[in-house]
């Protein structure tokens, strides 16, 4: 009897095992069949551009990577948008006038609104300036605003005063702006008005400045004046818009946007398969270079290759390399063209110095650096290196070329007799040996703006100054630079400059290795823009081919 | 027996306080601070300093752990440092999705693993053994990485079968159908590698078991062949099998950090890389205990069937 039991009990279970792998190959092949339709081909309401970092922050005046900054610019608007190099169109303003390169007027477009339908005033963006100023904000656009009148070089209100002298609201949507000395228009409308987002202070006039960055507001902005409102983000996949259908600058062609997150290398499987119509480009959604072939060949998508205002270097701790000949002789030793030729296969240019062939500031006459290790060691020999000292090179990680590059440095260098030891440190690590000045060569790289001032870099107290670098006269020029209103004096004087870093040789300009943009056949308008600031100009345009 | 599950439970509470020192002094031997990734370089350091005395870290490192302890005593997890988000509802809000994909993972596998590996035994060295070892070979050897990349090539480009990654449609119905579609490829990829694993276990405990003398009698007394493997054989071969469910239920928690990152499951795999990457000790330590905890669940679910499976166990 015991037995039979046993008999039935096993045969069920059998047959329940039998069923159920029965039931879910047929679940299996139904979905297959379903999917086929639903994922070849997006939603035509729906756009997705698919981006590599996660944004660390929605807060539109602390965001210091380029990927927060992009997310924030699809629900908030600047007052300007640069579309090409000094090229500058409306966008909150109307305008940013000046009549003395001192005194700058803030018009506002009149129809801005809040997508909580009140008006975007001089009010709001009194406010917004103040509180970047207020010592207790935490902000990343403090020195954006430094050459404010009343303000100290970080961009921050000294103790004991409370707001930004000559900051006038004259009318609900003029204000009118001092700086300390006359500067160039284009910086200003450039660091200002293409960087500064006014935020709504019928929101936040509440909320202390210091806890403004922990607020939720910034965790998820329910009240914004861009093209598209925030909706969700699902932390590391996606970021979810909607159209803000009143948006003043026209309604938005495509009712939803996405930035999805993913690895690099998914970017090209991504776009084949359509569920992204488009990369984010600008650093924060690059081709890896292996995938140009694969993408290129490509029938659902078309693709530019565009070169960038961002560029690779090489540091050079002038504290433990001390004479200037030993650093040209190793610029000498480096292999530049190898790196562009077999590491980028070809998609990038090799440029001294910090303007690439973008910027309208390049010094085209001045002759590039060659390679020449016969010379180079030669020049060590005569500047009585000591072939016997170990010279660190610190290498981050996370960009591929970037580690590469430092593999075929080492080997140049190695070449022309001198010892290396390479060692490689996430981005943080980095950043504490840069500032710390544990490294005698160190590759990093820069986003860089088009407005030609280098103080951040170059300057004796400026933030990314690694190289402790300190030659009085570019000190002075980088001044004068910035002191100097007229864009053509400011191009002679960043041309000496040029000619004064090639010599003194602080930070070694490895490559700017070009960018792939990729957009889906099908979307009519939309993509990144060639010239990466120029993408967030018209997402309100951006749409599908009618049709699709 | 409920001795012997409190017994268990009280060895685990060292163990745990054990863990988090070890996660937090661990996390914060590594060099780089965490405030300069979240401060703009341009930042004072004034405000540097205001910065760290909000997040605690201006505090000797003993402090800091034992008010973290204490915060944690009270359920709070304290708040991330990237997206000052508190840390809970970072973990609740990724645990779901993986253990969503793990769990059909978990089962699909040893639905695939069990049966094999008693075939396999049962017929030792006939095409359908050398079939499944070949197999079981296959999922245990090629890294998980290789085998997704390599199912998406094929299913999600090549062929537009199924969705590159993901877990719904962007901007689409996100119906139960459109999740299910989402599932199937990095579920592939993730049974494929634990049933490889599994049968081996399930193949060589039986193998043993199968050559015991009692197997024989049984088999006398004129059982059916069926009844012999899988009630007398596979219930003396369960310890080995249950030792490996034991080690795979923590995945549930910990989820496939490499299958997660390369099928953009938005899980917890894919949170521990973000963390580290960004430096977000706070987060990372959360992930940690959490997973920590886990493992000891499992430790002690398995001890609890080991005794079910083997009552001589209870007794020792």
């Amino acid at each position: 009897m015991k037995h039979t039991g046993s008999v039935s009990n096993g045969k069920r279970i059998l047959k329940y095992l039998l069923t159920s792998f029965l039931a879910l190959s047929i679940g299996l092949l139904t979905a297959c069949g379903s999917s086929s339709s639903s994922n070849s081909g997006s939603v035509s309401d729906t756009i997705t551009m698919g981006m590599v970092n996660p944004p660390a922050t929605f807060d539109p005046i602390n965001a210091a990577d380029i990927a927060g900054q992009f997310a924030g610019r699809l629900m908030f608007d600047t007052f300007l948008d640069q579309t090409a190099p000094l090229k500058f169109v409306p966008k909150l303003a109307d305008s940013i006038t000046t009549t003395d390169d001192q005194t700058y007027t803030i018009k506002l477009n009149p129809n801005a609104k809040w997508t909580d339908g009140k008006p975007v005033t001089a009010d709001d963006v009194v406010f917004t300036f103040n509180l970047i100023a207020n010592p207790k904000t935490e902000t990343a656009v403090g020195s954006n605003i430094s050459v404010l009148e009343g303000l100290t070089p970080t961009g921050k209100l000294p103790a004991g005063t409370a707001s930004i002298p000559d900051l006038t609201k004259v009318d609900d949507h003029t204000v009118t702006f001092k700086t300390k000395k006359p500067v160039d228009p284009n910086y200003v409308k450039e660091l200002i008005g293409t960087k500064i987002i006014t935020l709504p202070q019928h929101i936040l006039k509440d909320i202390a400045p210091q806890d403004l960055a922990n607020s939720k507001y910034m965790q998820s902005p329910n009240v914004t004046d861009g093209p598209y409102k925030f909706v969700t983000y699902s932390k590391n996949a996606y970021i979810q818009y909607q159209a803000n259908n009143s948006y003043y600058l026209g309604k938005p062609k495509t009712p939803k946007f996405f930035l999805k997150i993913m690895q690099a290398p998914n970017l090209a499987s991504e776009l084949q398969a359509g569920t992204i119509q488009m990369n984010a480009a600008g650093g924060i959604g690059i081709i890896p270079v292996q995938d140009y072939k694969t993408v290129k060949g490509l029938k659902n998508v078309k693709t530019i290759t565009a070169p960038q205002i961002g560029y690779q270097t090489m540091m050079f701790n002038t504290k433990t390399i001390i004479n200037p000949q030993v650093r040209l002789a190793f610029a000498q030793a480096i292999n530049r063209q190898q790196i562009v030729s077999k590491l980028l296969q070809g998609n990038g240019q090799i440029v001294d110095g910090p303007y690439t062939s973008v910027s309208p500031y390049l010094d085209k006459n001045l002759p590039l650096i060659k390679y020449d290790p016969a010379q180079a060691k030669q020049m060590l020999k005569d500047a009585g290196w000591d072939f016997n000292k170990t010279v660190n090179l610190v290498v981050p990680i996370g960009n591929q070329v970037r580690q590469q590059s430092g593999d075929i440095i080492a080997q140049d260098l190695k070449a022309i007799g001198v010892k290396v030891n390479e060692t490689t440190y996430d981005f943080p690590t980095i950043m504490q040996k840069g500032k710390a000045g544990q490294f005698d060569l160190l590759l990093i790289g820069f986003a860089g703006y088009v407005d030609p001032d280098q103080s951040a870099y170059y300057g004796p107290n400026g933030v990314y100054n690694f190289m402790k670098y300190d030659n009085p006269q570019s000190a002075s020029l980088l001044q004068a630079g910035l002191n100097e209103s007229n864009p053509a004096k400011r191009k002679i004087i960043y041309n000496q400059l040029q000619q004064i870093w090639d010599k003194d040789m602080p930070i070694l300009t490895l490559y700017s290795d070009n960018q792939m943009i990729v957009v889906n056949n099908n979307i009519a308008t939309g993509g990144a823009s060639t010239f990466w600031p120029g993408t967030v100009y018209d997402f309100q345009k951006w749409a599908y081919k009618s049709g699709k | 027996m409920a001795q012997y599950i409190i017994r268990r439970i009280l060895i685990a509470i060292p163990v745990i306080l054990g863990v988090t020192i070890l996660n937090f002094f661990i996390i914060n031997l590594a060099p780089g601070n965490p405030v300069d990734m979240y401060v703009n370089p341009s930042a004072t350091p004034q405000q540097i300093a205001m910065e760290k005395h909000a997040l605690g870290l201006d505090q000797p490192i003993i402090i800091q752990y034992f008010h973290w302890l204490g915060q944690l005593i009270q359920g709070n997890l304290g708040f991330s440092y990237s997206t000052r988000e508190p840390v809970t509802s970072l973990i609740t809000s990724h645990i779901g999705p993986t253990m969503l994909l793990m769990g059909i993972s978990l089962i699909i596998g040893y639905l695939i693993a069990i049966p094999l590996g008693i075939i396999s035994a049962r017929k030792q060295n006939s095409w359908v053994d050398y079939l499944t070892t070949g197999f079981s070979f296959f999922g245990v050897s090629v890294p998980h990485f290789f085998l997704g990349l390599g199912v998406i090539y094929l299913f999600a480009t090549k062929v537009l079968l199924f969705p590159t990654g993901g877990m719904n449609t962007l901007g689409g119905s996100g119906s139960f159908s459109d999740l299910f579609v989402h599932l199937i490829l990095p579920v592939a990829v993730l049974s494929t590698g634990i049933a490889g694993n599994m049968i081996r276990y399930v193949r060589s405990s039986m193998l043993d078991v199968l050559g015991k003398d009692y197997l024989r009698t049984a088999k006398a007394k004129g059982l059916r062949q069926f009844i012999i493997t899988n009630k007398h054989a596979l219930r003396n071969a369960l310890i080995p099998i249950i030792t490996v469910i034991g080690i795979d239920i923590p995945m549930l928690i910990g989820g496939a950090i490499v299958t997660e990152q390369v099928f953009q499951w938005p899980g917890l795999g894919l949170l521990t890389i973000q963390s580290i990457s960004s430096r977000d000790y706070s987060t990372l330590m959360g992930i940690n205990l959490i997973a920590a905890i886990a493992v000891l669940l499992a430790n002690l679910l398995t001890d609890i069937f080991y005794a079910v499976a083997d009552p001589r166990i209870r007794y020792e």
